[in-house]
């Protein structure tokens, strides 16, 4: 007959042994730095390309505030 | 230019604009409100600060579109078209300018000054360096370096950091902060850009939406000559100046913990004379050339003054001048009136 065990006091042959967490290998780290520069080249690239086109909103809108105040003027 | 310094933030969850007045036709800016705490305002339109570092994070990268989408004619279609462009072109990074012996003081400020140029000015709505003015100067140096790292578009507030980092160590030149404050069609608009001071002549580093009002040559005879230049300026957009504030000479050494005086002098352009004024600005420019004006750091804090002396309490209470400005503060007499608001009703601000 089996006995069931205590809770709480389990054999020692039993005792789970804590799992490592596997570190990050210097590999991993070549790669997540190389996604990161790849990441921000990208940002990069988007931000001049909105910075592009705002820019030239903010030149029509104050070329036709200057027509405007010119016509009002006259 | 820059809002209102901008309060510390924690979250950077996506905008949720509500949107009033908003207008799409092609001569309209509309102002927004966000539901949440801003980063800061420019002339009423907001804008956001990127705290996340580099790369940006989702929440700034989102909320930077979404602002734009906002902003835009074409909305979310534009972002969509650019967002998603399989290839775009890969703007070329400028190369960081090198100080060469034979360069004189004013080449090397053409070299600093065509260097932010090709940075280009931030129109996004998101601020991508975030500086705090309290910082000390060692701080905001390393600020500069990433923006040289990073070579992002920027606003005044971080050019004028950048010019300071480029030209440390050319101590023939002397560099200092001039903010200023004006009026546009009942919205309060900020600017700043760095003043330079080099064998008697002042002209100033900087980055603006207006070609005008950013750098100017090393020409000018007096800091009085050059603020009129500003002034000057300004009134072309039809922008009134209510406040010019003029700060000290910054350190040469960027290792310096202190942090930079930005406000020394505080002029209320709007109670003050033409005149009054430029006597205030040459006798600050002269105080400063002999170097004996210390920081607030060194001593009570300046407040703004109209007369620009630094008075001891006794003193102010029994000084007639003083209260004549008191006086003269009250009347209308030498008061600016600002300048009529603009009647445009599709909501565009001439921002600077």
């Amino acid at each position: 007959m089996i006995k069931s065990p205590i809770p709480g006091m389990e054999p020692a042959c039993r005792k789970d042994k804590p799992k490592l967490i596997s570190t990050p290998t210097r590999g991993d780290r070549g790669r997540q730095k190389s996604a990161q520069q790849e990441l921000k080249q990208r940002q990069r690239a988007e931000i001049y390309a909105l910075n592009k086109v705002m820019t030239e909103l903010e030149q029509q809108q104050f070329e036709a505030f200057c027509k405007q105040m010119q016509s009002q003027g006259e | 230019m820059t809002g209102p310094t901008p309060p510390s933030r924690t979250g950077t969850s996506p905008a949720k604009l509500s949107r009033h007045g908003r207008s799409r036709s092609s001569g309209s800016l509309y102002l927004l409100r966000c539901s949440r705490q801003e980063d800061g305002k420019d002339g009423g339109v907001q804008f956001y600060v990127n705290r996340s570092g580099f790369p940006i994070d989702s929440s700034t990268w989102d909320r930077m579109w979404t602002h734009v989408a906002a902003l835009h004619p074409e909305g979310q279609e534009m972002v969509t078209r650019i967002r998603n462009a399989s290839y775009l072109p890969k703007h070329p990074v400028p190369a960081v300018p090198t100080f060469r012996a034979s360069m004189s003081v004013s080449d090397w400020l053409l070299t600093v000054q065509k260097y932010m140029k090709a940075l280009q000015y931030n129109h996004t709505g998101t601020q991508f360096f975030e500086i705090k003015k309290s910082r000390p100067l060692c701080g905001l140096m390393e600020t500069a370096r990433e923006m040289i790292r990073e070579s992002l578009p920027i606003k005044c507030l971080e050019a004028v950091i950048l010019g300071i980092y480029l030209t440390n160590g050319m101590t023939s030149l002397e560099r200092f902060p001039i903010s200023f404050k004006t009026h546009f069609s009942g919205h309060c608009f900020h600017h700043v850009v760095l003043g330079v001071y080099c064998n008697g002549r002042y002209g100033s580093l900087g980055m603006s939406r207006r070609q005008d009002l950013m750098d100017k040559p090393l020409t000018h005879r007096t800091l009085g000559d050059l603020v009129a230049e500003f002034e000057s300026s300004y009134q072309k957009y039809q922008h009134t100046l209510a406040k010019v504030k003029i700060g000290l000479y910054v350190p040469h050494d960027p290792h310096v913990f202190q942090p930079i005086e930005w406000k020394y002098l505080v002029l209320n352009a709007s109670r003050l004379g033409a005149e009054d004024m430029k006597k205030e600005l040459e006798k600050h420019g002269r105080d400063m050339k002999m170097k004996i004006l210390k920081s607030s750091s060194a001593q009570s804090p300046i407040k703004e003054r109209s007369r620009g002396k630094s008075l001891s309490p006794r003193r102010r209470q029994g000084s007639a001048q003083q209260l004549l400005v008191r006086r003269r503060d009250k009347s209308s007499s030498v008061e600016r009136r600002p300048a009529e608001l603009s009647t445009l009703s599709d909501g565009y601000q001439i921002r600077i």
